[in-house]
């Protein structure tokens, strides 16, 4: 019983990672009605940015996360204006196909730049935690869950109580309505690609200190993250959180009760399944053939 | 049916010579490059560089079919590559198989997976493709690095064996090598002769316009299914002699960076040609060996490239070259010419009141609205019978019913006493019935003789003489609206009138018995669309039976025996134009309440 | 000097020809009925004029000053508030949202601004009250169409441009709808309105164009297009006695 709450709590801050990438995938979606597939490396930048600001240069951790959340602020803004906006008006797939190039250049800039050798970040807490009678709570995971539970209610009462938020949701409704409203949607766009990856960035400093940093880990966030979208329901912001939080509870359960080599694939057999026998995801709408 | 048997057109002489000359073109780079190994001794090195490069290509051949040919992403064709890979490893190495059977069982695999794959996702939209490839690819990696008791796990598998043939071994690698581009011409050859034959056509066709495709009488899944299988084939047959010719593999030979590089070679020489896939392997195999210095970076060039290419050369450098090609050479039309007539000109109208098509009680629902409702009315054969009603009133979504692109929420239709309620858009042309659309669906990137021998070439249409007689039908077809010379040119070079007609002809090119026409008149000028009345006018005097949807009240007068009113969805009226147009009610739904008098 | 003035506008949507050199005014103050079948070119003009399609050729003057080659966004910041076709209610958001979302020209409007705009929409459209936190895609049609004009007119628009308010609508809410409409005039809002219903808008307006294929055929007072031949055979046909 224990062992199960620790994998638990465990599994909901893994799934917290999941759920901030898979949230930044489905805003750009509704937005732009494109899928990011370099939403993962917005994390992966995140988690360099710190090793190179706090490791390597030895600023102290507070100031590293706000240039870091700064540096992805512009790193999206740059995303947009060079990877989506000159293809906005083309079909999916050579936009699909732009976003793995963007994955490919960040990921083998980083590289270049870096080398192969994967990095640590040390722990940011002095205690390493805390016990509740047979649970460990580890203050890093505390920290990603409420950092987590922070940025969803935050960003709930944006979308739902500010104006910004209220004409960010109509640009992703009906564009051309919006802009008849005199909404900049060039501007909402850009909001959206600036938030995404400040939300990738914040999954990247939040994992970095328990993964080792390597050029490839935004890669797998992504593809589960983007799973867990699916999983959800695509395109529903709910269905990323749930997703996600659901995601990483399956697949801590599996690696500790079946396989650890393989633990990387029960996010896809599930996907499997959930494409198999309901593709809609868990709160996505019944999927009609196009008409 | 159809006994189209004309005399050779110049439209066949000339592709029976550019035919020949690209055997000759064939012949002469096969000749040179199966020599040059043979005659010039290469150091291992070169020979290494020949062998990927070969072996690369074939891989790409199958992107060029699922992507180029037919609009489907692949992110697995590594995945693909490594089963053949390593089933020639293990077989050859742990199982003492013979090379060939190892490469036939490799390639079986790939195959198998790359149906399942496709038969699972390929119903679902392009994003689901997407990432159930990487996903398989992801799994894959894993599985060769961690099933260390069969795979040999991050060691790799060494010992590879290499085949014989008749007894002897073909130990000698610049002999693999020739091996290796026997075996790319014959796939490179056969993919080209994919891309001009029925299934090649009918895979563009759902690249270019899937809808209309299948409106066509394209099965448009089954299609997708069989380009996505033959690419996963061609990825296992490429492994397989991979495998063979470097006698050592890892599982890091096969991860998503080399998905991502196999995309990239035919996305830069250009997708939608096996010209263009050779090209793009070629240059990026042999470029980044003397660019060595950029090793460390030259994946982020990769990726830099895929963008800009994505921006500034879709067509990739083949593609772009031959775009170039097709503007400073005019195209041949096909004057002087003997064109066939269409079949249906040999029949003429009969007298009689046989039903063709029966729909009753017919409602679509979205949700609580009620876009068609309980609508019933019967179509005679050999009539021109108008829908008409005020926008919004669900012309267009009974039309979309009668096709088979919607479900009905409830009612049944039959054509020729038989029920084509639960029909697929595929299955009804099957049965007869062609349409056309309102915002014309011409496959923009085939040229209008393309575009009509696809509506020729729909299941349940005899023609004689295979490709060669439904070409002969396309002409006949395009002859009938009266653009024969116009056969040879790109679809997207033509009037928005003309395109109409090719839509038209592509109808015709099926011998429909009934045609359904959304909106044919819309955006012609007076001129075109009184051209557009004859047309219709021979075609109902050939006895086929025309149902149309138009605004233009005057196109409808000319043309209709007999017109169906909707309004909200529900028949208002329906009868002989001369009563219905008079109607108080179909008046009222269009111009609003009683006349209004006039008041100073 | 009218208020808005077209001068041979052609708009081509790739090879169609949409509008082919439309000429038009509206005199501030009046309500302009833009009449023709489907297909006529009616919703295209209104989309050259609120930015979305660019012309080809022609000229588009608002207040005296061009509109070539501003986006939407700008042109509603000058006055001109278009109310689309199929009403486009955001349907994620609810009555009210939609509602204040209209403002969102006014760049530096004080909140108790919008705020009293907001009751202003209420007290014209009191059935819309009871929804005002219903989300946009659980109204009626109806409902949905007095949304679209409540948004419209909280940008404060001197020109009020409608595309076929009355479709898909029941006969009762269309005369509702057109009560408004004549309403926003009585209060100094000029406006354009686009109708396939030819009837109910010739009864409110003070002048009709009447469009067919992109062109403009005959223009006039509702009681002379009323009694057109030519205007009636523009809906119904009847210049040609036979069918055969």
């Amino acid at each position: 019983m224990g062992i199960a709450l620790q994998l638990l709590f465990t599994g909901l801050g893994v799934g917290s990672i999941y759920a901030l990438v898979a949230l930044g995938f489905v805003l750009i979606y509704r937005a732009t009605n494109v899928v990011n597939f370099a939403q993962g490396d917005f994390a992966m930048l995140g988690a360099f940015a710190m090793v190179v600001l706090c490791i390597d240069i030895g600023i102290p951790y507070g100031v590293g996360i706000a240039i870091t959340i700064v540096a992805m602020a512009v790193i999206g803004a740059l995303f947009n204006l060079g990877v989506y906006y000159p293809l906005r008006h083309r079909s999916f797939l050579p936009v699909i196909i732009s976003t793995i190039g963007a994955s490919i250049l960040l990921e083998n800039g980083v590289l270049a730049a870096y080398g192969p050798r994967p990095q640590s970040l040390p722990g940011m807490f002095e205690t390493q935690g805390f016990s509740v009678g047979p649970v460990f709570f580890d203050s890093q995971y505390l920290l990603i869950v409420g950092v987590g539970i922070l940025l969803f209610g935050l960003q709930y009462l944006f979308f739902e109580h500010t104006i910004l938020g209220k004409k960010m949701q109509a640009t992703s409704q009906d564009k051309e309505m919006a802009s008849l409203l005199g909404i900049p949607v060039a501007t909402m766009i850009m909001l959206t690609f600036v938030y995404s990856a400040v939300l990738g960035g914040i999954a990247g400093i939040l994992v970095a200190p328990i993964l080792f940093v390597s050029v490839s880990m935004g890669s797998s966030i992504a593809l589960k993250a983007f799973a867990a979208s699916i999983i959800g329901g695509f395109g529903d912001v709910r269905g990323a959180i749930v997703g996600g939080l659901a995601l990483g509870v399956v697949e801590t359960f599996g690696a500790a009760y079946i396989s650890v080599p393989y633990k990387d694939a029960f996010a896809f057999l599930v996907l499997f399944f959930f494409l198999l026998v309901r593709p809609q995801g868990i709160f996505g709408e019944k999927i009609s053939e196009k008409a | 049916m159809s006994g189209v048997s004309a005399p050779p057109t110049a439209l066949a002489e000339l592709a029976a010579r550019r035919e020949r000359r690209g055997w000759i073109l064939f012949a002469v780079a096969a000749i040179a490059t199966l020599v040059l190994p043979l005659a010039v001794p290469l150091q291992a090195y070169h020979l290494n560089i020949l062998m990927q490069a070969s072996t690369y290509a074939i891989a790409v051949f199958g992107l060029t079919i699922v992507l180029g040919y037919a609009g489907q992403i692949n992110l697995a064709q590594a995945a693909f590559f490594g089963i053949g890979a390593y089933s020639v490893a293990l077989g050859t190495a742990t199982y003492a198989m013979s090379f060939w059977v190892a490469l036939a069982i490799g390639t079986a695999f790939a195959a198998v997976a790359g149906a399942a794959l496709g038969l699972t996702s390929l119903r679902l939209g392009g994003h689901y493709l997407a990432m159930v490839t990487i996903s398989f690819q992801t799994i894959l990696s894993l599985v060769l690095a961690n099933w260390v008791s069969f795979t040999r796990g991050p060691d790799g598998v060494t010992g590879i064996h290499r085949p014989s043939i008749f007894g002897h071994a073909i130990a000698d690698s610049s002999h693999y090598l020739v091996l290796c581009i026997v075996a790319l011409y014959i796939v490179g050859y056969l993919v080209w002769r994919l891309g001009h034959s029925r299934l090649g056509r009918s895979m563009q066709a759902v690249r270019d316009n899937e809808l209309a495709a299948g409106v066509v009488g394209v099965n448009a899944y089954a299609t997708k299914v069989i380009a996505f299988t033959l690419s996963a084939v061609l990825g296992g047959f490429g492994g397989g002699l991979f495998a063979g010719g470097f006698a050592y593999v890892s599982p890091d030979q096969f991860s998503f960076n080399e998905s991502v590089v196999f995309l990239t070679m035919a996305l830069l020489g250009g997708v939608r040609s096996p010209f263009g896939a050779a090209l793009g392997t070629a240059l990026l195999i042999l470029l980044p060996e003397s660019l060595r210095f950029l090793k460390a970076v030259y994946l982020a060039v990769y990726g830099c490239a895929v963008i800009l290419i994505m921006v500034f050369m879709p067509e990739g450098i083949w593609g772009s070259f031959s775009a170039l090609k097709r503007r400073l050479r005019p195209v041949r039309s096909v004057v002087d010419d003997v064109v066939p007539p269409l079949p249906l000109t040999a029949r003429t109208a009969h007298a009689g009141d046989a039903t063709l098509l029966e729909v009753s009680s017919l409602s679509k629902h979205f949700g609580g609205l009620k876009a068609v409702d309980q609508v019933s009315f019967t179509v005679r054969a050999n009539t021109v019978h108008a829908l008409i009603g005020p926008n919004g009133s669900g012309k267009t979504t009974l039309l979309n019913v009668l096709s088979g692109i919607y479900v009905p929420t409830g009612g049944e239709m039959n054509f020729e006493g038989r029920s084509i309620t639960r029909l697929k858009p595929h299955e009804r042309a099957a049965n007869g019935i062609g349409r056309t659309f309102q915002n014309i669906r011409l496959f923009a990137a085939m040229s209008v003789i393309d575009n009509v021998i696809v509506g020729a070439q729909r299941r349940g249409n005899d023609v004689e003489g295979g490709d060669a007689g439904r070409r002969n039908l396309a002409l006949a077809a395009l002859g009938f609206v009266g653009l024969a010379s116009r056969a040879l040119d790109s679809v997207q070079g033509l009037s928005y009138g003309h395109q109409r007609l090719v839509e038209i002809a592509r109808a015709l090119a099926g011998n429909p018995r009934m045609l359904l026409l959304d909106e044919p008149g819309a955006g012609l000028n007076h001129h075109e669309k009184q051209e557009l009345v004859g047309l219709l006018k021979r075609l109902r005097g050939h006895g086929l039976t025309i149902f149309i949807i138009d605004h233009d009240m005057n196109l409808v007068e000319q043309l209709a025996d007999h017109i169906t009113v909707l309004n909200f969805g529900r028949r208002i009226a329906d009868g002989a134009p001369a009563e219905v147009l008079r109607h108080p009610e179909v008046i009222k739904a269009y111009l609003g309440e009683e006349a209004h008098r006039a008041v100073a | 000097m009218p208020l808005l003035e077209l001068d041979s506008v052609v708009v081509a949507y790739g090879k169609v020809e949409a509008l082919r050199g439309l000429t038009l005014q509206v005199e501030e103050g009046e309500i302009i009925a833009l009449l023709g079948s489907n297909g006529a070119g009616k919703s295209t003009t209104l989309r050259a004029i609120s930015g979305l399609v660019e012309p080809r050729s022609g000229s588009l003057r608002f207040a005296d000053r061009a509109l070539a080659r501003l986006g939407p966004e700008s042109i509603v910041r000058l006055g001109i508030a278009h109310v689309p076709e199929g009403r486009r209610v955001f349907p994620g958001l609810t009555v009210r949202e939609n509602i204040v979302l209209g403002a969102s020209n006014r760049r530096r409007a004080p909140k108790a601004e919008v705020a009293a705009d907001l009751e202003r929409m209420f007290a014209t459209f009191p059935e819309l009250r009871p929804f005002a936190d219903a989300l946009g895609w659980t109204l009626s049609g109806g409902q949905q169409q007095m949304v679209a004009i409540a948004r419209g007119l909280m940008s404060r628009p001197r020109l009020l441009m409608l595309d076929e308010p009355s479709l898909g609508l029941a006969p009762l809410v269309v005369q509702q709808v057109f009560r408004v409409i004549a309403d926003i005039r009585a209060n100094g809002t000029t406006v354009l309105l686009v109708e396939q219903n030819a009837h109910m808008a010739l009864s409110i307006a003070d002048r009709g164009y009447v469009l067919e294929t992109g062109r403009l055929v005959i223009q006039g007072k509702p009681a002379e297009l009323w009694n057109n031949e030519d205007v009636r055979a523009a809906y119904l046909g009847g210049r040609v006695t036979s069918a055969a």
